[in-house]
């Protein structure tokens, strides 16, 4: 990996860690669209997509309401599939090193999004006081401050996800857990993956069964008339 | 319709603001205020216009820094409803500061209840499924563009139009909040997340069969299935988040070991 190539994932750390929760939530944090721009970024848009949808998979069951506490996705897309590009050899992925790369990231990164948000609570307090004594700007000011702290602490934590999956790759090559799994046999884990935690989270009632099964159907006709195989 | 079409007027140019700055509406979210500061950011220019006096509206700024939460993109109909009470509070309605009050509170639990099960818990997973299942059979980038245009489609079309209804609605922001729309939203979404996962779960059956080959056959995709589904792939509404990663990494660490073991390179 160049200097050129971590400088800009750093910087994509930065924009998904503040699109996630801090400002607009466009899904631009999502795996299925941080894979592809990791694989553009690593010159390897096909398998970045392939990676982007895998992390997405093992994402789809977290939900974000309230104040519950849930894997960083955006992390997780952008390190695991880092981990598998850079660890790829002759068309196999060490797949167990960047699962695991995702999952480890998950919990990293929503402790720092803990982190941002205990620091967050000083800040919001400063602003009720001083709009308190009269300040119009002090709202302004502190979301200012939130923002910038959160882009560092997106670029921080890339940047040191990305020297642990760098030096992770480095020592587990050849060995049995870097083990490589090819295009194909990802590609039917991740699809199992996605149909179990989808059906699981969004319920099975009578019509969705139905719908379900109509989909199953389809599925099935769709890899025997060759669209996917 | 004279009154309607005053309220279409009144503050517009306030109310496009309040919905470029709800944007940020979770910049300085913490576990005590939640997403007051932004709540009270985003309103400020609405504010602005209907209290001119700079101590009257810190004032006024200072009552929304207490404590505010509630699905991000609904939030801007609460906004709505705080700039068209705030109005009456300028005007000296009796009681309408007690009532907006109530009304806030009222409205975190419902704007948030629609919201979660629209957009976490129907919405995304339906979209997402979608686009992995797209994206795993072509390779393309294809899928990733379709699946941001159309879940900001929907969830900054929200976002925007929330101003609006809520300014329009004010105290009888329910009327908005029972519209069918919410509901068929969600049950399309669920219905074509159902069809997704069905699509994944046939598509790949068959895979394993036709693309498989070898060894592997049916037996990868049967056992991935059987082993997330053992392994809990179960999911409650505030999310079981380790259970189907952890299980996932079970899957693939399996897939590579048998992989080692087939081509005799295990150490």
């Amino acid at each position: 990996m160049s200097l050129l190539e971590a400088g800009l994932l750093v910087v994509l750390g930065a924009v998904v860690f503040l699109d996630q929760w801090p400002t607009v939530q466009s899904m631009v944090s999502r795996p299925i669209v941080t894979g592809p721009i990791v694989g553009w970024i690593l010159n390897n848009p096909a398998d970045g997509v392939l990676w982007g949808a895998t992390i997405e998979a093992m994402q789809l069951a977290v939900q974000p309401m309230g104040a519950a506490r849930y894997p960083d996705a955006a992390l997780a897309g952008l390190l695991g599939t880092t981990a598998a590009l850079t660890g790829i050899h002759g068309g196999a992925y060490p797949a167990a090193w960047a699962v695991a790369v995702a999952v480890v990231a998950g919990w990293g990164g929503d402790a720092v999004g803990r982190v941002q948000r205990r620091w967050n609570a000083r800040t919001a307090a400063a602003v009720r006081t001083r709009v308190a004594e009269g300040s119009l700007a002090a709202p302004g000011r502190g979301i200012a401050i939130a923002l910038a702290r959160a882009a560092a602490l997106g670029a921080a934590q890339t940047a040191v996800g990305l020297l642990v999956v760098l030096a992770g790759g480095w020592l587990l090559a050849g060995t049995p857990w870097a083990g490589p799994l090819d295009v194909g046999d990802l590609r039917i884990a991740a699809t199992a993956m996605a149909a179990v935690g989808g059906a699981r989270v969004l319920g099975l009632g009578r019509w969705r069964a139905a719908t379900l099964g109509i989909g199953a159907l389809a599925g099935v006709a769709l890899v025997t008339w060759g669209w996917a195989a | 319709m004279k009154r309607d079409a005053d309220l279409s007027r009144r503050l517009r140019r306030e109310r496009r603001q309040v919905a470029l700055r709800s944007t940020l509406l979770q910049a300085v979210w913490n576990y005590d205020s939640l997403q007051a500061v932004g709540f009270a950011w985003a309103i400020l220019p609405g504010l602005e216009r209907i209290r001119p006096d700079p101590a009257e509206r810190a004032e006024r700024l200072h009552s929304h820094l207490e404590s505010f939460n509630t699905n991000p993109y609904m939030a801007t109909q609460a906004m709505g409803v705080a700039l068209r009470m705030e109005e009456e509070i300028a005007r000296g309605a009796a009681g309408a500061e007690q009532r907006l009050t109530r009304l806030l509170r009222a409205l975190r639990g419902s704007l948030g209840a629609i919201g979660d099960d629209l957009f976490w818990a129907a919405w995304r997973p339906a979209l997402g499924l979608a686009a992995a299942l797209a994206a795993l059979a072509t390779a393309s980038v294809w899928p990733a563009i379709v699946y941001l245009v159309a879940w900001n489609g929907l969830a900054q079309g929200v976002r925007v139009a929330g101003v609006r209804a809520g300014f329009a609605a004010g105290a009888g922001v329910a009327r908005v909040l029972q519209d069918p729309f919410w509901a068929s939203a969600r049950r399309a979404a669920r219905l074509g997340g159902s069809f997704a996962a069905g699509v994944a779960l046939g598509a790949g059956a068959a895979w394993s069969v036709v693309g498989g080959g070898e060894w592997q056959g049916g037996a990868i995709f049967f056992l991935s299935v059987a082993l997330l589904w053992l392994a809990g792939t179960r999911v409650g509404p505030r999310g079981r988040l380790l259970s189907p990663a952890l299980a996932f990494l079970g899957v693939v660490v399996l897939l590579g070991a048998i992989h080692y073991l087939s081509q005799g390179a295990w150490p």
